[in-house]
Protein backbone atom coordinates (compact mmCIF):
# COMPACT_ATOMS: atom_id res chain seq x y z
CA UNK A 1 0.00 0.00 0.00
CA UNK A 2 2.59 2.23 0.78
CA UNK A 3 4.89 1.50 -1.76
CA UNK A 4 1.75 2.06 -4.21
CA UNK A 5 1.30 5.70 -2.98
CA UNK A 6 4.98 5.99 -3.04
CA UNK A 7 5.45 5.75 -6.91
CA UNK A 8 1.52 7.41 -7.40
CA UNK A 9 3.26 10.66 -5.54
CA UNK A 10 6.62 9.83 -7.72
CA UNK A 11 4.24 9.84 -10.70
CA UNK A 12 2.96 12.98 -9.62
CA UNK A 13 5.90 14.94 -9.07
CA UNK A 14 7.64 13.98 -12.24
CA UNK A 15 4.51 15.35 -13.85
CA UNK A 16 5.06 18.31 -12.13
CA UNK A 17 8.63 18.89 -13.35
CA UNK A 18 8.29 18.36 -17.15
CA UNK A 19 4.42 19.06 -18.11
CA UNK A 20 2.73 18.06 -20.89
CA UNK A 21 1.10 20.61 -23.36
CA UNK A 22 -1.94 22.36 -22.61
CA UNK A 23 -4.58 22.41 -25.17
CA UNK A 24 -6.94 25.91 -25.61
CA UNK A 25 -9.66 26.10 -28.19
CA UNK A 26 -12.12 28.59 -29.50
CA UNK A 27 -14.73 28.21 -31.97
CA UNK A 28 -15.71 30.86 -34.51
CA UNK A 29 -19.67 30.52 -33.49
CA UNK A 30 -21.19 28.52 -30.54
CA UNK A 31 -24.43 28.37 -32.61
CA UNK A 32 -25.21 27.87 -36.12
CA UNK A 33 -28.34 29.40 -36.51
CA UNK A 34 -30.50 27.85 -39.91
CA UNK A 35 -32.58 31.08 -41.09
CA UNK A 36 -34.21 31.29 -44.50
CA UNK A 37 -31.32 32.35 -45.90
CA UNK A 38 -29.36 29.08 -44.81
CA UNK A 39 -27.58 27.19 -47.40
CA UNK A 40 -24.76 25.54 -45.35
CA UNK A 41 -22.35 26.96 -42.99
CA UNK A 42 -18.63 26.54 -41.73
CA UNK A 43 -17.62 26.91 -38.17
CA UNK A 44 -13.91 27.26 -37.47
CA UNK A 45 -12.16 26.13 -34.81
CA UNK A 46 -9.02 27.70 -33.65
CA UNK A 47 -6.38 25.69 -31.49
CA UNK A 48 -3.61 27.12 -29.58
CA UNK A 49 -0.65 24.87 -28.03
CA UNK A 50 0.41 26.16 -24.79
CA UNK A 51 3.85 24.99 -23.86
CA UNK A 52 6.28 26.70 -21.24
CA UNK A 53 9.95 26.27 -19.45
CA UNK A 54 9.23 22.64 -18.01
CA UNK A 55 7.38 21.47 -21.23
CA UNK A 56 9.12 18.24 -22.65
CA UNK A 57 11.01 19.35 -25.61
CA UNK A 58 9.54 17.41 -28.64
CA UNK A 59 12.26 17.04 -31.44
CA UNK A 60 9.14 16.56 -34.07
CA UNK A 61 5.71 18.88 -35.44
CA UNK A 62 3.05 18.83 -33.79
CA UNK A 63 0.16 16.92 -35.46
CA UNK A 64 -4.15 17.68 -35.29
CA UNK A 65 -6.96 15.52 -35.38
CA UNK A 66 -9.90 16.53 -35.35
CA UNK A 67 -13.56 14.74 -35.03
CA UNK A 68 -16.84 16.22 -35.25
CA UNK A 69 -20.00 14.35 -34.58
CA UNK A 70 -23.86 15.58 -35.16
CA UNK A 71 -26.32 14.19 -33.06
CA UNK A 72 -27.15 10.55 -33.91
CA UNK A 73 -30.60 9.57 -35.57
CA UNK A 74 -31.81 6.45 -37.67
CA UNK A 75 -30.60 5.63 -41.46
CA UNK A 76 -32.60 3.54 -43.71
CA UNK A 77 -30.84 2.21 -46.76
CA UNK A 78 -32.95 0.93 -49.79
CA UNK A 79 -31.59 -1.33 -51.90
CA UNK A 80 -33.23 -1.92 -55.63
CA UNK A 81 -33.17 -5.60 -57.33
CA UNK A 82 -34.65 -6.80 -60.63
CA UNK A 83 -38.11 -8.29 -59.88
CA UNK A 84 -39.42 -9.19 -63.76
CA UNK A 85 -38.98 -6.07 -65.94
CA UNK A 86 -39.09 -3.72 -63.33
CA UNK A 87 -36.62 -2.68 -60.65
CA UNK A 88 -38.37 -2.67 -56.93
CA UNK A 89 -36.74 -2.21 -53.37
CA UNK A 90 -35.29 -5.71 -52.92
CA UNK A 91 -34.12 -5.38 -49.24
CA UNK A 92 -33.28 -2.78 -46.44
CA UNK A 93 -31.34 -2.21 -43.98
CA UNK A 94 -31.99 -0.04 -40.48
CA UNK A 95 -28.90 1.72 -38.72
CA UNK A 96 -29.64 3.44 -35.30
CA UNK A 97 -27.66 6.00 -33.78
CA UNK A 98 -25.85 7.05 -36.62
CA UNK A 99 -24.04 10.27 -36.82
CA UNK A 100 -26.05 12.28 -39.15
CA UNK A 101 -22.99 14.11 -39.16
CA UNK A 102 -19.63 13.27 -38.89
CA UNK A 103 -16.32 14.06 -39.90
CA UNK A 104 -12.06 13.65 -39.63
CA UNK A 105 -10.04 16.44 -40.14
CA UNK A 106 -6.37 16.34 -40.30
CA UNK A 107 -3.27 18.36 -42.04
CA UNK A 108 -1.70 15.23 -43.51
CA UNK A 109 -3.37 11.53 -43.93
CA UNK A 110 -4.26 9.82 -40.68
CA UNK A 111 -2.24 7.09 -41.34
CA UNK A 112 0.91 9.30 -41.46
CA UNK A 113 -0.41 10.71 -38.30
CA UNK A 114 -1.66 8.10 -35.80
CA UNK A 115 -0.82 4.25 -35.56
CA UNK A 116 -3.57 2.07 -35.57
CA UNK A 117 -3.16 1.47 -31.67
CA UNK A 118 -3.56 4.91 -30.74
CA UNK A 119 -6.37 5.39 -33.34
CA UNK A 120 -8.38 3.08 -31.53
CA UNK A 121 -7.62 4.39 -28.32
CA UNK A 122 -8.17 7.80 -29.06
CA UNK A 123 -11.97 6.39 -30.96
CA UNK A 124 -10.82 8.06 -34.20
CA UNK A 125 -12.35 7.00 -37.18
CA UNK A 126 -14.98 5.42 -39.44
CA UNK A 127 -15.75 2.60 -37.29
CA UNK A 128 -17.40 5.43 -34.61
CA UNK A 129 -19.51 6.23 -37.34
CA UNK A 130 -20.68 3.07 -38.24
CA UNK A 131 -20.09 -0.02 -35.94
CA UNK A 132 -18.06 -2.95 -37.55
CA UNK A 133 -20.50 -5.32 -38.73
CA UNK A 134 -20.77 -8.85 -36.98
CA UNK A 135 -19.54 -12.19 -38.53
CA UNK A 136 -23.62 -13.04 -38.73
CA UNK A 137 -24.30 -9.90 -40.59
CA UNK A 138 -21.55 -10.02 -42.81
CA UNK A 139 -23.05 -13.55 -44.74
CA UNK A 140 -26.02 -10.99 -45.67
CA UNK A 141 -24.21 -8.84 -48.22
CA UNK A 142 -23.88 -6.81 -45.02
CA UNK A 143 -20.32 -5.00 -46.32
CA UNK A 144 -22.67 -4.14 -49.92
CA UNK A 145 -24.76 -1.97 -47.71
CA UNK A 146 -22.02 -0.59 -45.29
CA UNK A 147 -19.95 0.48 -48.46
CA UNK A 148 -22.93 2.14 -49.81
CA UNK A 149 -23.98 3.91 -46.56
CA UNK A 150 -20.87 5.53 -46.38
CA UNK A 151 -20.61 6.51 -50.23
CA UNK A 152 -23.84 7.86 -49.98
CA UNK A 153 -23.53 10.05 -46.46
CA UNK A 154 -20.02 11.26 -48.50
CA UNK A 155 -21.99 12.29 -51.81
CA UNK A 156 -24.49 14.04 -48.85
CA UNK A 157 -21.53 15.62 -47.26
CA UNK A 158 -22.76 14.43 -44.08
CA UNK A 159 -19.40 11.86 -44.08
CA UNK A 160 -15.91 13.85 -44.34
CA UNK A 161 -12.45 12.82 -44.09
CA UNK A 162 -10.30 16.04 -45.15
CA UNK A 163 -6.79 16.08 -45.01
CA UNK A 164 -6.39 19.41 -45.87
CA UNK A 165 -9.00 20.30 -43.37
CA UNK A 166 -6.71 21.73 -40.22
CA UNK A 167 -4.14 24.29 -41.23
CA UNK A 168 -0.90 24.56 -39.02
CA UNK A 169 -0.88 28.70 -38.73
CA UNK A 170 2.42 28.51 -36.41
CA UNK A 171 4.14 25.19 -35.12
CA UNK A 172 1.76 25.72 -32.11
CA UNK A 173 -1.35 27.14 -33.67
CA UNK A 174 -3.76 25.65 -36.04
CA UNK A 175 -7.40 25.79 -37.47
CA UNK A 176 -9.64 23.08 -38.26
CA UNK A 177 -12.47 24.36 -40.76
CA UNK A 178 -16.03 22.73 -40.61
CA UNK A 179 -18.07 22.44 -43.41
CA UNK A 180 -21.49 21.77 -42.78
CA UNK A 181 -23.79 20.78 -45.81
CA UNK A 182 -27.28 22.53 -46.21
CA UNK A 183 -28.76 19.35 -45.26
CA UNK A 184 -27.15 19.60 -42.00
CA UNK A 185 -29.54 18.16 -38.96
CA UNK A 186 -30.50 20.29 -35.77
CA UNK A 187 -28.64 19.22 -32.72
CA UNK A 188 -25.46 19.30 -30.56
CA UNK A 189 -22.31 19.19 -32.50
CA UNK A 190 -18.89 17.89 -30.72
CA UNK A 191 -15.88 18.41 -31.65
CA UNK A 192 -13.02 16.30 -30.26
CA UNK A 193 -9.67 17.60 -31.39
CA UNK A 194 -6.14 15.56 -30.31
CA UNK A 195 -2.82 16.12 -30.50
CA UNK A 196 0.15 14.35 -31.38
CA UNK A 197 3.31 14.44 -31.98
CA UNK A 198 5.82 11.34 -33.81
CA UNK A 199 2.61 9.06 -33.43
CA UNK A 200 2.39 9.71 -30.00
CA UNK A 201 -0.88 11.34 -28.48
CA UNK A 202 -0.17 13.93 -26.28
CA UNK A 203 -3.45 15.48 -24.89
CA UNK A 204 -7.30 15.54 -26.32
CA UNK A 205 -9.50 18.33 -26.00
CA UNK A 206 -13.74 18.90 -26.52
CA UNK A 207 -15.32 21.63 -27.52
CA UNK A 208 -19.39 21.71 -28.93
CA UNK A 209 -21.41 23.83 -30.71
CA UNK A 210 -25.45 23.63 -31.80
CA UNK A 211 -27.15 23.88 -35.17
CA UNK A 212 -30.67 25.10 -34.77
CA UNK A 213 -33.35 26.74 -36.40
CA UNK A 214 -33.97 30.55 -35.70
CA UNK A 215 -36.00 33.21 -36.41
CA UNK A 216 -39.25 32.38 -38.63
CA UNK A 217 -37.62 29.04 -39.72
CA UNK A 218 -37.92 28.05 -36.46
CA UNK A 219 -41.37 29.25 -35.59
CA UNK A 220 -42.69 27.42 -38.23
CA UNK A 221 -40.82 24.01 -37.60
CA UNK A 222 -42.08 24.51 -33.68
CA UNK A 223 -45.44 25.30 -34.69
CA UNK A 224 -46.08 22.26 -37.60
CA UNK A 225 -44.49 19.98 -34.53
CA UNK A 226 -46.54 21.30 -31.50
CA UNK A 227 -48.93 23.17 -32.87
CA UNK A 228 -50.25 20.85 -35.49
CA UNK A 229 -54.23 22.27 -35.47
CA UNK A 230 -53.20 26.27 -35.40
CA UNK A 231 -50.82 25.30 -37.99
CA UNK A 232 -53.02 23.26 -40.12
CA UNK A 233 -55.57 26.01 -40.09
CA UNK A 234 -53.67 28.51 -40.80
CA UNK A 235 -51.89 27.17 -43.95
CA UNK A 236 -55.67 26.32 -45.31
CA UNK A 237 -56.57 29.85 -44.64
CA UNK A 238 -53.43 31.30 -46.35
CA UNK A 239 -54.54 29.01 -49.46
CA UNK A 240 -57.74 29.61 -49.40
CA UNK A 241 -57.41 33.58 -48.89
CA UNK A 242 -54.33 33.51 -51.54
CA UNK A 243 -57.07 31.71 -53.94
CA UNK A 244 -59.93 34.12 -53.33
CA UNK A 245 -57.58 37.20 -54.05
CA UNK A 246 -56.07 35.84 -57.23
CA UNK A 247 -59.84 35.32 -58.27
CA UNK A 248 -60.74 38.86 -57.40
CA UNK A 249 -57.77 40.64 -58.68
CA UNK A 250 -57.70 38.57 -61.93
CA UNK A 251 -61.79 38.74 -62.76
CA UNK A 252 -62.85 39.38 -65.89
CA UNK A 253 -66.44 39.09 -65.96
CA UNK B 1 -31.45 32.83 -54.09
CA UNK B 2 -32.19 30.41 -52.22
CA UNK B 3 -34.99 29.81 -49.79
CA UNK B 4 -34.46 27.47 -46.47
CA UNK B 5 -37.81 25.26 -46.39
CA UNK B 6 -38.26 25.17 -42.73
CA UNK B 7 -40.20 21.52 -43.15
CA UNK B 8 -38.94 19.82 -45.70
CA UNK B 9 -35.65 21.25 -44.60
CA UNK B 10 -33.33 21.54 -47.73
CA UNK B 11 -32.83 24.87 -49.73
CA UNK B 12 -34.27 25.27 -53.09
CA UNK B 13 -33.97 28.11 -55.29
CA UNK B 14 -36.90 30.97 -54.68
CA UNK B 15 -37.01 31.52 -58.44
CA UNK B 16 -37.14 27.58 -59.25
CA UNK B 17 -40.22 27.26 -57.36
CA UNK B 18 -41.72 30.28 -58.30
CA UNK B 19 -41.37 28.70 -62.01
CA UNK B 20 -42.27 25.80 -61.28
CA UNK B 21 -45.38 27.03 -59.56
CA UNK B 22 -45.79 29.01 -62.32
CA UNK B 23 -45.44 26.17 -65.01
CA UNK B 24 -48.36 24.18 -62.95
CA UNK B 25 -50.57 27.23 -62.63
CA UNK B 26 -49.88 27.93 -66.81
CA UNK B 27 -50.82 24.40 -67.59
CA UNK B 28 -53.71 23.77 -64.94
CA UNK B 29 -55.45 27.27 -66.56
CA UNK B 30 -54.95 26.05 -69.85
CA UNK B 31 -56.49 22.63 -69.38
CA UNK B 32 -58.95 23.37 -66.10
CA UNK B 33 -57.16 20.71 -64.08
CA UNK B 34 -55.67 21.11 -60.68
CA UNK B 35 -52.20 20.25 -61.64
CA UNK B 36 -51.61 17.80 -58.58
CA UNK B 37 -50.57 15.40 -60.43
CA UNK B 38 -47.50 17.16 -62.06
CA UNK B 39 -46.80 19.52 -58.74
CA UNK B 40 -46.14 16.10 -56.69
CA UNK B 41 -43.37 14.22 -59.07
CA UNK B 42 -41.98 17.74 -59.81
CA UNK B 43 -41.01 18.55 -55.99
CA UNK B 44 -40.04 14.50 -55.67
CA UNK B 45 -37.60 15.05 -58.97
CA UNK B 46 -36.37 18.51 -57.21
CA UNK B 47 -35.79 16.62 -54.06
CA UNK B 48 -38.23 17.40 -51.81
CA UNK B 49 -39.16 14.05 -49.67
CA UNK B 50 -42.35 12.27 -50.75
CA UNK B 51 -44.58 13.07 -47.81
CA UNK B 52 -43.86 16.99 -47.78
CA UNK B 53 -43.90 16.65 -51.66
CA UNK B 54 -47.58 15.28 -51.60
CA UNK B 55 -48.84 17.13 -48.61
CA UNK B 56 -47.56 20.17 -49.82
CA UNK B 57 -49.35 19.49 -53.31
CA UNK B 58 -52.65 19.50 -51.38
CA UNK B 59 -52.35 22.73 -50.09
CA UNK B 60 -51.40 24.38 -53.38
CA UNK B 61 -54.58 22.61 -55.12
CA UNK B 62 -56.65 24.05 -52.34
CA UNK B 63 -55.34 27.25 -53.25
CA UNK B 64 -56.22 26.79 -57.33
CA UNK B 65 -59.32 25.21 -56.77
CA UNK B 66 -61.20 28.51 -54.67
CA UNK B 67 -59.84 30.37 -57.60
CA UNK B 68 -61.74 27.95 -59.96
CA UNK B 69 -64.43 27.30 -58.23
CA UNK B 70 -65.64 31.23 -57.49
CA UNK B 71 -65.67 31.60 -61.07
CA UNK B 72 -67.37 28.69 -62.00
CA UNK B 73 -69.75 30.12 -58.91
CA UNK B 74 -70.24 33.45 -60.45
CA UNK B 75 -71.09 31.76 -63.70
CA UNK B 76 -73.71 29.62 -62.28
CA UNK B 77 -72.55 26.79 -63.16
CA UNK B 78 -71.48 24.71 -60.33
CA UNK B 79 -73.91 22.05 -58.85
CA UNK B 80 -74.23 22.84 -55.69
CA UNK B 81 -76.07 19.38 -54.74
CA UNK B 82 -74.21 17.08 -56.79
CA UNK B 83 -70.98 17.99 -54.99
CA UNK B 84 -72.38 18.12 -52.06
CA UNK B 85 -73.00 14.19 -52.68
CA UNK B 86 -69.04 13.71 -54.05
CA UNK B 87 -67.94 15.79 -51.36
CA UNK B 88 -69.40 13.70 -48.69
CA UNK B 89 -67.81 10.19 -49.93
CA UNK B 90 -64.72 12.42 -50.61
CA UNK B 91 -64.35 13.24 -47.06
CA UNK B 92 -64.44 9.72 -46.02
CA UNK B 93 -61.74 8.97 -48.95
CA UNK B 94 -59.86 11.70 -47.46
CA UNK B 95 -59.70 10.18 -43.62
CA UNK B 96 -59.09 6.59 -45.15
CA UNK B 97 -56.32 8.27 -47.56
CA UNK B 98 -54.41 10.01 -44.67
CA UNK B 99 -54.61 6.79 -42.14
CA UNK B 100 -53.23 4.92 -45.26
CA UNK B 101 -50.58 7.23 -46.03
CA UNK B 102 -49.28 7.15 -42.56
CA UNK B 103 -49.09 3.45 -42.43
CA UNK B 104 -47.18 3.19 -45.43
CA UNK B 105 -44.95 5.84 -44.21
CA UNK B 106 -44.10 4.12 -41.12
CA UNK B 107 -43.49 0.78 -42.64
CA UNK B 108 -41.09 2.51 -45.41
CA UNK B 109 -43.07 1.44 -48.34
CA UNK B 110 -44.98 4.97 -48.98
CA UNK B 111 -42.43 5.80 -51.84
CA UNK B 112 -43.41 2.66 -54.12
CA UNK B 113 -46.88 3.04 -53.24
CA UNK B 114 -46.25 6.61 -54.72
CA UNK B 115 -44.28 5.52 -57.55
CA UNK B 116 -46.51 2.31 -58.53
CA UNK B 117 -49.70 4.55 -58.01
CA UNK B 118 -48.74 7.14 -60.35
CA UNK B 119 -47.61 5.11 -63.36
CA UNK B 120 -50.68 3.41 -63.36
CA UNK B 121 -53.04 5.83 -62.83
CA UNK B 122 -51.42 8.13 -65.20
CA UNK B 123 -50.80 5.47 -67.97
CA UNK B 124 -54.13 4.29 -68.09
CA UNK B 125 -56.11 7.43 -67.55
CA UNK B 126 -53.04 8.85 -70.53
CA UNK B 127 -54.13 6.07 -72.69
CA UNK B 128 -57.93 6.13 -72.49
CA UNK B 129 -58.12 10.05 -73.34
CA UNK B 130 -55.55 9.42 -75.69
CA UNK B 131 -57.39 6.97 -77.66
CA UNK B 132 -60.90 9.08 -76.63
CA UNK B 133 -59.48 12.36 -78.09
CA UNK B 134 -57.87 10.82 -81.43
CA UNK B 135 -61.01 8.82 -82.13
CA UNK B 136 -63.35 12.00 -81.38
CA UNK B 137 -60.96 13.49 -83.66
CA UNK B 138 -61.44 11.20 -86.63
CA UNK B 139 -65.24 11.15 -86.23
CA UNK B 140 -65.52 14.79 -86.27
CA UNK B 141 -63.30 14.31 -89.58
CA UNK B 142 -66.14 11.77 -90.95
CA UNK B 143 -69.03 13.84 -90.19
CA UNK B 144 -70.31 11.93 -87.59
CA UNK B 145 -71.84 12.89 -84.16
CA UNK B 146 -70.65 11.10 -80.94
CA UNK B 147 -73.27 8.94 -79.62
CA UNK B 148 -75.13 9.79 -77.46
CA UNK B 149 -77.52 8.04 -74.97
CA UNK B 150 -80.88 8.68 -74.49
CA UNK B 151 -82.28 10.50 -71.01
CA UNK B 152 -83.65 7.87 -69.06
CA UNK B 153 -81.67 5.70 -69.91
CA UNK B 154 -80.15 4.22 -66.84
CA UNK B 155 -77.16 1.96 -66.45
CA UNK B 156 -77.36 -0.44 -63.31
CA UNK B 157 -75.47 1.47 -60.90
CA UNK B 158 -77.78 4.46 -61.71
CA UNK B 159 -80.78 2.11 -60.46
CA UNK B 160 -79.44 1.41 -56.90
CA UNK B 161 -81.00 2.94 -53.66
CA UNK B 162 -81.24 6.49 -52.42
CA UNK B 163 -82.03 7.91 -55.41
CA UNK B 164 -81.59 11.21 -55.80
CA UNK B 165 -83.08 14.08 -58.26
CA UNK B 166 -79.99 16.67 -59.42
CA UNK B 167 -81.89 19.30 -61.43
CA UNK B 168 -79.51 21.49 -62.11
CA UNK B 169 -77.06 18.23 -63.55
CA UNK B 170 -80.94 17.34 -65.45
CA UNK B 171 -80.52 13.81 -64.31
CA UNK B 172 -81.48 11.58 -61.35
CA UNK B 173 -79.24 8.63 -59.81
CA UNK B 174 -78.80 6.53 -57.24
CA UNK B 175 -76.20 8.09 -54.21
CA UNK B 176 -74.16 5.58 -53.89
CA UNK B 177 -71.99 5.49 -57.33
CA UNK B 178 -71.78 9.41 -56.33
CA UNK B 179 -70.92 9.08 -53.01
CA UNK B 180 -68.52 6.05 -54.19
CA UNK B 181 -66.69 8.05 -56.87
CA UNK B 182 -65.91 10.87 -54.60
CA UNK B 183 -64.43 8.49 -51.84
CA UNK B 184 -62.19 6.87 -54.44
CA UNK B 185 -61.31 10.47 -56.04
CA UNK B 186 -60.89 11.94 -51.80
CA UNK B 187 -58.70 8.72 -51.14
CA UNK B 188 -56.47 8.23 -54.43
CA UNK B 189 -56.12 12.78 -53.78
CA UNK B 190 -54.42 12.50 -50.33
CA UNK B 191 -52.08 9.71 -51.14
CA UNK B 192 -51.17 11.10 -54.34
CA UNK B 193 -51.26 14.25 -53.51
CA UNK B 194 -53.92 15.35 -56.32
CA UNK B 195 -56.85 17.21 -56.72
CA UNK B 196 -58.52 14.26 -59.35
CA UNK B 197 -60.41 16.74 -61.27
CA UNK B 198 -58.78 14.78 -64.71
CA UNK B 199 -60.40 11.39 -63.12
CA UNK B 200 -63.99 13.44 -61.87
CA UNK B 201 -64.46 15.51 -64.63
CA UNK B 202 -64.48 12.86 -67.11
CA UNK B 203 -66.37 9.76 -64.63
CA UNK B 204 -68.68 12.36 -64.26
CA UNK B 205 -69.49 13.23 -68.30
CA UNK B 206 -69.00 9.50 -68.83
CA UNK B 207 -71.00 7.68 -66.64
CA UNK B 208 -73.66 9.80 -64.91
CA UNK B 209 -73.81 12.56 -68.38
CA UNK B 210 -73.38 15.74 -66.43
CA UNK B 211 -73.55 18.22 -68.75
CA UNK B 212 -69.98 19.75 -69.59
CA UNK B 213 -71.24 23.43 -68.87
CA UNK B 214 -71.37 22.61 -65.32
CA UNK B 215 -69.19 19.22 -64.76
CA UNK B 216 -65.81 21.54 -64.30
CA UNK B 217 -67.07 23.79 -61.38
CA UNK B 218 -68.88 21.06 -59.46
CA UNK B 219 -65.73 19.08 -59.56
CA UNK B 220 -63.76 21.77 -58.58
CA UNK B 221 -65.99 22.84 -55.37
CA UNK B 222 -65.72 18.98 -54.36
CA UNK B 223 -61.90 19.42 -55.28
CA UNK B 224 -61.89 22.45 -52.90
CA UNK B 225 -63.21 21.13 -49.89
CA UNK B 226 -61.64 17.79 -50.10
CA UNK B 227 -58.04 19.48 -50.68
CA UNK B 228 -58.70 21.71 -47.60
CA UNK B 229 -59.66 18.88 -45.57
CA UNK B 230 -56.55 16.75 -46.75
CA UNK B 231 -54.03 19.33 -45.89
CA UNK B 232 -55.87 20.30 -42.79
CA UNK B 233 -55.33 16.30 -41.72
CA UNK B 234 -51.51 16.53 -43.29
CA UNK B 235 -51.24 19.05 -41.49
CA UNK B 236 -51.92 17.47 -37.91
CA UNK B 237 -50.96 13.69 -38.29
CA UNK B 238 -48.59 13.60 -41.07
CA UNK B 239 -46.88 16.96 -40.21
CA UNK B 240 -45.38 17.17 -43.49
CA UNK B 241 -47.12 20.19 -44.89
CA UNK B 242 -44.33 22.84 -45.83
CA UNK B 243 -46.53 25.86 -45.40
CA UNK B 244 -43.85 28.56 -47.15
CA UNK B 245 -43.37 25.92 -50.08
CA UNK B 246 -47.05 25.99 -50.25
CA UNK B 247 -47.20 30.41 -50.27
CA UNK B 248 -43.84 30.03 -53.14
CA UNK B 249 -45.83 27.55 -55.19
CA UNK B 250 -49.37 29.35 -55.06
CA UNK B 251 -48.03 32.90 -55.97
CA UNK B 252 -46.72 31.46 -58.76
CA UNK B 253 -49.49 29.29 -59.43
CA UNK B 254 -51.90 32.00 -59.44
CA UNK B 255 -49.86 34.37 -62.12
CA UNK B 256 -49.33 31.03 -64.22
CA UNK B 257 -53.02 30.00 -64.50
CA UNK B 258 -53.92 33.59 -65.88
CA UNK B 259 -51.79 33.30 -68.35
CA UNK B 260 -52.82 29.46 -69.25
CA UNK B 261 -56.46 30.40 -69.26
CA UNK B 262 -56.21 32.79 -71.82
CA UNK B 263 -54.18 30.38 -74.14
CA UNK B 264 -56.75 27.97 -73.36
CA UNK B 265 -59.44 29.79 -74.99
CA UNK B 266 -57.81 29.07 -78.51
CA UNK B 267 -57.69 25.56 -78.12
CA UNK B 268 -60.71 23.22 -79.59
CA UNK B 269 -61.88 20.68 -77.34
CA UNK B 270 -60.47 17.57 -78.91
CA UNK B 271 -56.98 18.82 -79.65
CA UNK B 272 -57.18 19.73 -75.89
CA UNK B 273 -57.81 16.40 -74.98
CA UNK B 274 -55.25 14.99 -76.89
CA UNK B 275 -52.40 17.38 -75.63
CA UNK B 276 -53.40 17.00 -71.89
CA UNK B 277 -53.14 13.20 -72.56
CA UNK B 278 -49.99 13.93 -74.16
CA UNK B 279 -49.03 15.31 -70.80
CA UNK B 280 -50.30 12.52 -68.79
CA UNK B 281 -48.97 9.55 -70.34
CA UNK B 282 -45.36 12.02 -70.32
CA UNK B 283 -45.40 11.74 -66.54
CA UNK B 284 -46.29 8.31 -66.65
CA UNK B 285 -43.73 7.09 -68.64
CA UNK B 286 -41.16 9.41 -66.58
CA UNK B 287 -42.59 7.29 -63.79
CA UNK B 288 -42.39 3.94 -65.23
CA UNK B 289 -38.75 4.81 -66.32
CA UNK B 290 -37.73 5.15 -62.76
CA UNK B 291 -38.79 1.45 -62.40
CA UNK B 292 -38.07 -0.15 -65.87
CA UNK B 293 -34.47 1.75 -66.11
CA UNK B 294 -31.68 0.01 -64.44
CA UNK B 295 -30.90 2.52 -61.47
CA UNK B 296 -27.71 4.69 -61.60
CA UNK B 297 -26.91 3.29 -57.97
CA UNK B 298 -28.67 0.88 -57.11
CA UNK B 299 -28.73 1.66 -52.99
CA UNK B 300 -30.33 4.63 -51.90
CA UNK B 301 -31.27 6.66 -48.59
CA UNK B 302 -34.71 6.59 -47.82
CA UNK B 303 -34.83 8.48 -44.67
CA UNK B 304 -32.92 10.11 -41.72
CA UNK B 305 -35.27 10.86 -39.00
CA UNK B 306 -33.49 12.47 -35.76
CA UNK B 307 -33.99 9.97 -32.45
CA UNK B 308 -34.82 13.21 -29.68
Amino acid sequence: MSRWLASALLALSLAGQARGEELVLALSTREVAITSTYTGAEVTVFGHIERDARTIARTGDYDIVAQVQGPTGEVVLHRKGRFGFIWLTESRRRYSKVPLYFSILSAKPLASIIDEDSRQRLKLGLEHFLPAPTPELEERDEFGFRNALLRLRREEGALTENERGVTMIRPNLFTARIVLPAKAPTGLYLVNISILSEGVPLRTAQAGFVVRKVGFDAFVANAARNEAVTYGLFTVLMAVLLGWMANVVFRKD
Amino acid sequence: MQLYLPIAELPLNLFLLLGMGGAIGFISGLFGVGGGFLLTPLLIFVGVPAPVAVATSAAHIAASSVTGALTYWRRNALDLKLGTVLTIGGLLGTLAGVFFFNQMRRLGHLDLVITLAYVTLLMSVGCLMFVESIGAMLRQKAGKAAPIRKAGDHVWYEKLPLTMRFPRSKMSTSVIPLAGLGLVIGFIGTVLGIGGGFLVVPALIYFFRVPTSIVVGTSLFQILVTMIVATFLHAIFSQAVDVLLALTLVVGGVIGAQFGTRTGQALKGEQFRLLLAMLILIVGIRFALDLVAAPADRFSINATELER
